[in-house]
C-alpha cells in the first residue's frame, strides 16, 4: 500500500510550475486536482482496446532497457533510437520504434504480487484478491474488472458494450455486477480462416417475419414466468441476456464489425495474420462500430526458459507488427483520439537472468504503454532504478491505472457502487489518475 | 451514560439488545453503513449483573497490556456486550491505567478494575509483576508474532520464495530458527545492531527512519518497536530453549445474537504449554465469511451491518485459529413462527435455524413441479407426458415416497451420476487417454448402479494397483500424477480439506503444516508408475519410504491428518490409509459426501464451497451437517438412502417462491433455489423434447450427453453452457452461469433450428398422426415443462397457429418453449 500522500506527487509537472509562484498546502494542492480534473475533462465516447499480454511481459527487454547494469541484468537487447528524440527502446521491437510518438511508456508500475493468477486478477480489476488459487479459474473475480466497470457506467453503443477475443479471460468476469455486466466473448481467433462470430444471425429458416413472431411469444410466454419468479438471479440476468442478444442480431453494424473478411487483404496483412494482429484489427472494428470496451489476450510470454530468443522469435515478432499497424490505422481513420489504446500485463521480469537463460516474475517495478484518446505520445511516466528492480521514481499502482482508464472513458474514477447485500465497494479502490499523461 | 438511563425499559419484544448512542462517536473507524441509525430508540431492558472477561487480570511487565471485555446480563437472560458503553476505573492508577478498554501496567502489585453500567458494578482483580525487571523477550514467542502482524513476513513481501530486497522471512513465520539466523547472522549484522538499537534496519526500516520499499509498518514511539528494541537491548537472543510454547487461541465471545449496527468487542487469548496466557487481542488477525453481516473493522472491533444473516468471524494468530459467529435476526415484525409440518428430521432441524432467524419458510411446491425437479436432480431427465399424467392422476398420500423409490432404481440413476463423480475424479480424456477415461468411467458406473457402499468404492481407489488401460480405477493415479498432485486430490476430493497451502507452508486458516501434508503424502512416495504403452500404464506401490519436505529437508514419516506417526508397513501402506480415510470414525468422509449431496440437491452445501470443510469455514447449520453426517455412517454409506432422506424431506419439495421474510435468504434453505439445467442436461433435454438425437463423433446414434465418458467431444453446445473441464478435483469448474453466448445459441444455432425442424423429429411424427394443433400444443407442454399448458400458453400457440401453416407455428411454439425460462430453469 502506498501512503495516502502520493497522488500529490502525481501533478509533479504543474506542482512545480504552480509551486514557483507560492507555498503550496494541501487544501491547494487539492483545489488543484479539482481544476486538473475538469481541464482535462475527458470525452464521453472514448472507447478502449485493452490489450492483456499475459504471462508477464519484460520491461528491461522492451521498454526499461539499462545498458549500464551488469550484464547479467541487463540481457541481450539493446536499446535503438526511436520516433522521439531522447526516447529509447529494445531493438526486438524496430517497427514499434517508429510510432513512439504516437503512445507513452508508464515505466513504473508497482504491486507486489508475483503469481500469475493474482496478478491477472490485479492488473484486469485494479484490486489484491483476496486468499485463494487464481489461476486456471475462469471468471475468478472478486472485484469487477474494468471492462465490466465500463459496461455498467459507461454509455452504451451498439455492440455489446464489453467484448472479449479471442477467449475468455481468466479475471475478466463482472464479480458481483453480475452476468449482465461480463464479457461478450468471441471464443475464436481471428486469424482462423474460418472465422466467425456464431449464433449472431437468424438461421436460414426463419425469416425476419417468423423471428418477430416468436419473439413476441417469447416475450408473452416469460412474462408470466418473469412475475413469479422475479427473485431469482439466474432468471434474471438470463433475460438480460435475451434483450442484448435480440439488439445484437438486429444490428447491422454488429455484423459488419464482426465480419473481419470485409477488410482489404493489404489491410489484414498490414496488420499481420497473426492472433495478435488480427485481434487487433478485429478490436478496431469493433469500437468502430460502438464497443466501449474491447480486450485481447495475448500469450505465452512467460519467458522462465530462453528469454531472448522466446522474446525475438516467438513472441516480438507479431506484437512489433501489430501494435504500429493498430496505431497507425486509428490515426489514419481519426479514431486515436477517441480510442485508448492499453497495454498491459500481470508483472514485469526478474532483473537478473536466472540459471535458465530466463527470468522469473517480477511485481515490483514493470512497465505498461498507453495511447490515445488525448494521451500525448511520446512521454515516459515514472522510472525504475538502474537495475530495473524497484521504482526510482513516481509509484503507479494498479488501482491508479483503474483510473486512469476510467477517467479517460469518461466514468468518474470515485465511483462507489454497491454489492447485492449493500457492501459499498469504490471502482478504483482510492487510486488516482495519472494526470501527466494528459498535459 | 446518563443518556441510556433517562430510557425506560422497553417491552420485551425491544428487549435484550442495545444500539448505543455513545458507540456512535466511537465508530470512528467503522465503515458508513455501519452508522447507527438514528431514528431508532436507545433502549434497553434491566440489566442484572455485568461479567468482565478475563475474571483475573495479570499483567507480567511494564506497559504490558490487556483488553478487557464487560458483558451485561439482562432479566430476560440476554447477554450483550458494553465494554465501550460501561465505565471502567482501576483502584490504583498508580499500579494500573486504562487506555479505552485496555488496562496497562504501570507498577508492581495488586488493584481492582471496576466497571459500572446500569446501576449495576462488579470488579476483577488485577496483578502487576515484573515492572521492574522485565521479562526476558523470545524469538520465537514474541518476535515472530510482532513480525507477522506487521505484515512483514507475508507473501507480498520478505515472506515470499525469493524474499525482498535481499531479506527473506518465511512465510508467516512457518520457519522461526531460519527467521532468526535470518535476522541476526545474515547482513553482516546490519539488522539488528545491539551497540545502537535504533540503528538496527529491523527498527529503523520497520518505523520508516531509513528509506523502505514497504513503507511504514509502524510509529518510531510505537510498542512494536519497543519490543524490537527490547528484544535487542537484551542481546537479540532467541531465549530460553525450553520456553512454553504457544497451544491455542481461545476467543470470548465463541457466538453471539446481535442487532444490526451494533458493536462487539473480541478478546483472544494466546494459552502457552506451560499453563500461562496473553491477551493476543491487537495481534491477531480477522476475516468475516460475510462482511455485509458482521465485519471487523479493527482489530477486536466487531460491528454488524444492515443485513440479517450468520457471519463466521476467523481469528487467527500464529498459526493457531478460532472461530466467532455471530446471528443477526431479521428485524422483527413479528416474532410468531408458523411451524410448518416435517415430513423427516432434516426438516426440524432447518426449521429451528429460521426461527432463530425469524425467516418463515415458502410452502410446499405442487406435483408438476415436484416430479420435474425429482427427475432432473437425481437422473438428469425429463418425465415424460405419461409418466406426468400418471403421477397427477395418483391419489395415494404416500405417492412422492413411492416416486423417489422408483426414480432412484431408473438405468439413468447410473448415467447422470457417474458424470457427476467422473467431474470430480477427474476423468479428463486429455490426461487420461481414451483407454483409461473409458475404462474409470466405465467403472464408476459400475460402482452407481450397484448402488455399492460409498466407503468400499473409495477404498478400492485409494488401493488401486494395475493396468490403467484394463482397471478403471487406477486411472486415478493417473490423473494425478505426482505424490503432491495426489495428497492434495485426497484431502480435497475425500476430505474436503485443501492443502494445497500446506504443501509450502502452514495453512494460514488452518491447522495443517507441511508436516501434515508430507506426512500424509509419505504414504504415496512409493508409488510406480511405468509405462506399458503411450496410453497406458502399470501403477504400482513399490513399499514405503517417508517423504521430504523441500527447503527444510526434512524426512517425515507416514501419519494421516492429526493421527500419530508410522515408520514401517508390512505391505501397502494405502490400505492402512484407506482404513482410517473410510471409517466411520473419520471426522470429515462423511461430512463430505453429505455436504456434495446436499448442495447437489439444494442448491447450495451447508457449508460452502462444498467440498472446503475447514473449522474456519463452519457451516451455516451445523445440526443440519453432523445429522447427515451421522445419516451416512448409520446406512452403511449407502449414498441412495442418503438421497432418499433429502428427497423425502418438506426442505427438498419447498416452492422456489419467496415470502417477505426469506426472499433475502440464500444460506438457510427457506426456500428452493432454482437452479439452471447443466449443460449436459439441457441437451438431453432439448434432443428429448425436439425428438432429434445429438451426434456425438464417434458414439453410436443417441448416445445422451449424461453418458459421455469423454469430456473432450467437441461440442460447442458443453463449452457454452459450461461443461467441467475437469481439470481440479471440484465441481467448481461446473460453470451454471448465464451468458449472452448461451442466449443467442438457443436462439439462432443452425444446429438447434435443424432439431426442431427435424423430418424424424417430435414436430414431424405429431403431424403425421394427424394431430390437432391443441393436442400439439398439449403434447410439447407436457415434454419441455411436464405439466399441461397454462392458460396463455394456449392463447400465445393459438395466435402462431391462425398466423401461419401447422409445422411452421408448431415450430415457433416449440422454439419458444425452448428459451422460455420454465424449461431452461428446475424450479
Amino acid at each position: 500500500m502506498l501512503p495516502a500522500s502520493t497522488h500529490n506527487q502525481i501533478g509533479r509537472r504543474n506542482f512545480l510550475r504552480v509551486g514557483a509562484i507560492g507555498g503550496m498546502t494541501l487544501p491547494h494542492l487539492l483545489q488543484l486536482e479539482k481544476v486538473f480534473a475538469s481541464d482535462t475533462a475527458p470525452k464521453s465516447d472514448v472507447n478502449c482496446l485493452f490489450i492483456f499480454i499475459l504471462g508477464g511481459m519484460p520491461h528491461q527487454d522492451m521498454w526499461d532497457l539499462k545498458p549500464q547494469a551488469p550484464a547479467e541484468i541487463r540481457g541481450d537487447f539493446q536499446p535503438i533510437s526511436t520516433a522521439v528524440p531522447g526516447l529509447q527502446i529494445s531493438d526486438v521491437l524496430p517497427q514499434t520504434a517508429k510510432v513512439t510518438d504516437k503512445f507513452s511508456i508508464l515505466r513504473s508500475l508497482t504491486h507486489t504480487d508475483s503469481d500469475h493468477g493474482r496478478g491477472f486478477h490485479i492488473m484486469m480489476t485494479g484490486k489484491e484478491p483476496g486468499a485463494g488459487d487464481f489461476n486456471g479459474n475462469q471468471n475468478n473475480n472478486q472485484h469487477p474488472c474494468i471492462g465490466s466497470m465500463v459496461a455498467k457506467l459507461g454509455t452504451p453503443g451498439a455492440l455489446p458494450p464489453y467484448i472479449s477475443v479471442p477467449n475468455f479471460m481468466n479475471s475478466g468476469g463482472p464479480s458481483f455486477l453480475g452476468a449482465s455486466y461480463g464479457p461478450f466473448v468471441i471464443a475464436a481467433d481471428p486469424a482462423a480462416p474460418d472465422f466467425s462470430v456464431r449464433d449472431t444471425s437468424l438461421p436460414i429458416s426463419v425469416n425476419s417475419a417468423r423471428s418477430s413472431r416468436r419473439r413476441t411469444a417469447l416475450q408473452q410466454i416469460n412474462q408470466l414466468e418473469q412475475e413469479a419468479e422475479k427473485l431469482s438471479k439466474q432468471v434474471r440476468s438470463l433475460d438480460v441476456f435475451y434483450e442484448k442478444a435480440f439488439n445484437l442480431m438486429t444490428s447491422q453494424a454488429a455484423k459488419e464489425a464482426f465480419d473481419i473478411q470485409r477488410e482489404p487483404d493489404t489491410v489484414r496483412e498490414e496488420y499481420g495474420m497473426t492472433s495478435m494482429g488480427q485481434c487487433c484489427l478485429l478490436g478496431r472494428r469493433m469500437v468502430e462500430a460502438g464497443c466501449r470496451f474491447v480486450s485481447i489476450e495475448n500469450g505465452h510470454w512467460d519467458t522462465h526458459r530462453k528469454n531472448t530468443w522466446s522474446l525475438r522469435e516467438l513472441l516480438c515478432p507479431s506484437f512489433d507488427q501489430a501494435v504500429p499497424a493498430l496505431l497507425n490505422d486509428l490515426e489514419q481513420r481519426g479514431l486515436l483520439d477517441s480510442t485508448l489504446v492499453v497495454i498491459t500485463t500481470e508483472f514485469g521480469r526478474t532483473p537478473r537472468i536466472n540459471d535458465l537463460a530466463g527470468r522469473d516474475h517480477w511485481p515490483n517495478v514493470f512497465s505498461v504503454l498507453m495511447a490515445g484518446a488525448g494521451i500525448e505520445g511520446g512521454q515516459i511516466v515514472g522510472a525504475s532504478d538502474k537495475q530495473a528492480a524497484a521504482v526510482a521514481d513516481r509509484p503507479i499502482t494498479p488501482e491508479d491505472l483503474t483510473a486512469t482508464i476510467l477517467h479517460v472513458m469518461g466514468i468518474d474514477y470515485e465511483t462507489v457502487l454497491k454489492t447485492p447485500l449493500g457492501r459499498p465497494v469504490p471502482l478504483a479502490d482510492g487510486g488516482k489518475p495519472v494526470f501527466e499523461l494528459f498535459s | 451514560m446518563r443518556t441510556f438511563l433517562q430510557h425506560p425499559p422497553r417491552s420485551p419484544q425491544q428487549r435484550g439488545f442495545v444500539v448505543a448512542l455513545i458507540t456512535m462517536t466511537s465508530f470512528v473507524f467503522g465503515q458508513p453503513q455501519y452508522l447507527p441509525a438514528t431514528d431508532e430508540p436507545t433502549h434497553h431492558s434491566q440489566v442484572t449483573s455485568l461479567i468482565i472477561s478475563p475474571a483475573q487480570i495479570k499483567l507480567g511487565g511494564w506497559n504490558l497490556r490487556q483488553q478487557v471485555l464487560v458483558t451485561a446480563q439482562t432479566t430476560e437472560g440476554n447477554q450483550f456486550d458494553v465494554t465501550h458503553l460501561c465505565h471502567l476505573t482501576t483502584q490504583d492508577h498508580r499500579l494500573a491505567l486504562l487506555d479505552g478498554s485496555r488496562v496497562i501496567a504501570k507498577s508492581d502489585g495488586q488493584t481492582n478494575l471496576i466497571a459500572k453500567f446500569g446501576g449495576t458494578q462488579t470488579s476483577v482483580e488485577v496483578s502487576v509483576n515484573g515492572c521492574e525487571s522485565p521479562p526476558p523477550v523470545h524469538f520465537q514467542r514474541d518476535i515472530i508474532p510482532l513480525l507477522a502482524k506487521l505484515r512483514c513476513n507475508g507473501s507480498g513481501c520478505h515472506g515470499k520464495q525469493s524474499g525482498q530486497n535481499g531479506f527473506r522471512l518465511s512465510i508467516f513465520g512457518f520457519d522461526p530458527r531460519g527467521d532468526f539466523d535470518a535476522l541476526t547472522k545474515e547482513a553482516r549484522g546490519r539488522r539488528v545492531f545491539p551497540g545502537d538499537p535504533n540503528r538496527s534496519l529491523v527498527i529503523s526500516k520497520a518505523s520508516g527512519l531509513t528509506p523502505h520499499g514497504g513503507g511504514r509498518r509502524t510509529e518510531p514511539a510505537s510498542d512494536d518497536i519497543e519490543l524490537f528494541r527490547r528484544w535487542i537491548i537484551q542481546g537479540a537472543r532467541w531465549g530460553d530453549e525450553n520456553a512454553a510454547h504457544l497451544e491455542s487461541i481461545e476467543v470470548k465471545p465463541t457466538e453471539r445474537i446481535m442487532k444490526m449496527r451494533d458493536r462487539q468487542q473480541i478478546l483472544v487469548t494466546a494459552l502457552y504449554s506451560d499453563g500461562s496466557h496473553r491477551d493476543v487481542t491487537t495481534a491477531s488477525s480477522y476475516a468475516s465469511n460475510m462482511d455485509v453481516v458482521a465485519d471487523v473493522t479493527e482489530p477486536g472491533s466487531l460491528y454488524t451491518g444492515t443485513t440479517p444473516g450468520e457471519a463466521a468471524i476467523t481469528i487467527q494468530y500464529m498459526g493457531q485459529v478460532a472461530v466467532t459467529r455471530i446471528l443477526v435476526p431479521q428485524a422483527a415484525s413479528t416474532d410468531s413462527f408458523d411451524n410448518p409440518p416435517i415430513h423427516n428430521q432434516i426438516d426440524d432441524l432447518v426449521w429451528q435455524k429460521l426461527q432463530k432467524l425469524r425467516i418463515q419458510p415458502s410452502g410446499i411446491c405442487d406435483d408438476t413441479t415436484f416430479l420435474r425437479r425429482l427427475f432432473l436432480d437425481t437422473i438428469g431427465t425429463l418425465p415424460t407426458p405419461q409418466e406426468v399424467e400418471e403421477f397427477l392422476d395418483n391419489t395415494h398420500p404416500e405417492k412422492r415416497s413411492e416416486k423417489i423409490r422408483d426414480v432412484l432404481s431408473r438405468s439413468e440413476f447410473a448415467d447422470f451420476w457417474a458424470l457427476k463423480w467422473s467431474d470430480v475424479l477427474l476423468v479428463n480424456s486429455q490426461a487420461l487417454g481414451a483407454r483409461g477415461a473409458l475404462q474409470f468411467h466405465h467403472w464408476i458406473r459400475q460402482q452407481m448402479r450397484e448402488n455399492r457402499p460409498y466407503d468400499e468404492w473409495v477404498r478400492e481407489i485409494l488401493t488401486a494397483t494395475g493396468n490403467t488401460g484394463k482397471y478403471g480405477p487406477v486411472n486415478f493415479y493417473r490423473a494425478a500424477v505426482t505424490t503432491n498432485e495426489v495428497t492434495k486430490t485426497i484431502g480435497q476430493a475425500f476430505l474436503g480439506i485443501r492443502l494445497d497451502c500446506a504443501q509450502c507452508h502452514h495453512h494460514p486458516f488452518e491447522k495443517w503444516g507441511q508436516e501434515d501434508f508430507y506426512g500424509l503424502a509419505a504414504y504415496f512416495t512409493g508409488l510406480q508408475r511405468k509405462q506399458l504403452s503411450a496410453d497406458r500404464d502399470l501403477v504400482f506401490h513399490a513399499g514405503y519410504r517417508p517423504a521430504t519436505i523441500p527447503v527444510l529437508e526434512k524426512s517425515v514419516p507416514a501419519r494421516t491428518l492429526g493421527g500419530a506417526a508410522v515408520e514401517s508397513f508390512s505391505g501397502d501402506p494405502r490400505v492402512p490409509l484407506a482404513d482410517w480415510l473410510t471409517s466411520p470414525d473419520n471426522p470429515w468422509f462423511a461430512r463430505l459426501v453429505a455436504n456434495r449431496l446436499w448442495k447437489h440437491f439444494l442448491g447450495r452445501g451447508i457449508v460452502e464451497p462444498e467440498d472446503d470443510l475447514r473449522s474456519t469455514n463452519p457451516a451455516t447449520n451445523e445440526p443440519l451437517l453432523d445429522y447427515l453426517a451421522g445419516q451416512v455412517v448409520a446406512l452403511n454409506f449407502d449414498l441412495q438412502a442418503v438421497m432418499r432422506l433429502i428427497l423425502n424431506s418438506r426442505v427438498y419439495q419447498l416452492s422456489s417462491e419467496t415470502n417477505e421474510t426469506n426472499f433475502n435468504d440464500q444460506q438457510n434453505f427457506s426456500h428452493h433455489i432454482t437452479k439452471r439445467l447443466a449443460a449436459e442436461i439441457l441437451l438431453d433435454a432439448i434432443c428429448e423434447v425436439t425428438g432429434s438425437p445429438e451426434r456425438f463423433s464417434g458414439q453410436p446414434l443417441g448416445t445422451r450427453s449424461i453418458e459421455l465418458w469423454d469430456n473432450r467431444l467437441p461440442s460447442y453446445f458443453l463449452d457454452t453452457f459450461g461443461r467441467s473441464p475437469r481439470e481440479s478435483p471440484c465441481e467448481c469448474g461446473k460453470s451454471n452461469d448465464p451468458t449472452m453466448a448461451q442466449a443467442l445459441h438457443l436462439m439462432n444455432a443452425p444446429e438447434i433450428e435443424a432439431k426442431i425442424a427435424d423430418p424424424q423429429g417430435r414436430i414431424a411424427q405429431l403431424l403425421e398422426t394427424q394431430a390437432t394443433p391443441d393436442q400439439i400444443v398439449r403434447n410439447l407442454c407436457l415434454t419441455a415443462l411436464n405439466r399441461f399448458p397454462t392458460e396463455r400458453e394456449t392463447q400465445i400457440a393459438k395466435k402462431l397457429f391462425e398466423q401461419q401453416e401447422g409445422r411452421l407455428a408448431a415450430e415457433d411454439f416449440l422454439w419458444t418453449l425452448l428459451n422460455s425460462y420454465d424449461f431452461l430453469f428446475i424450479h
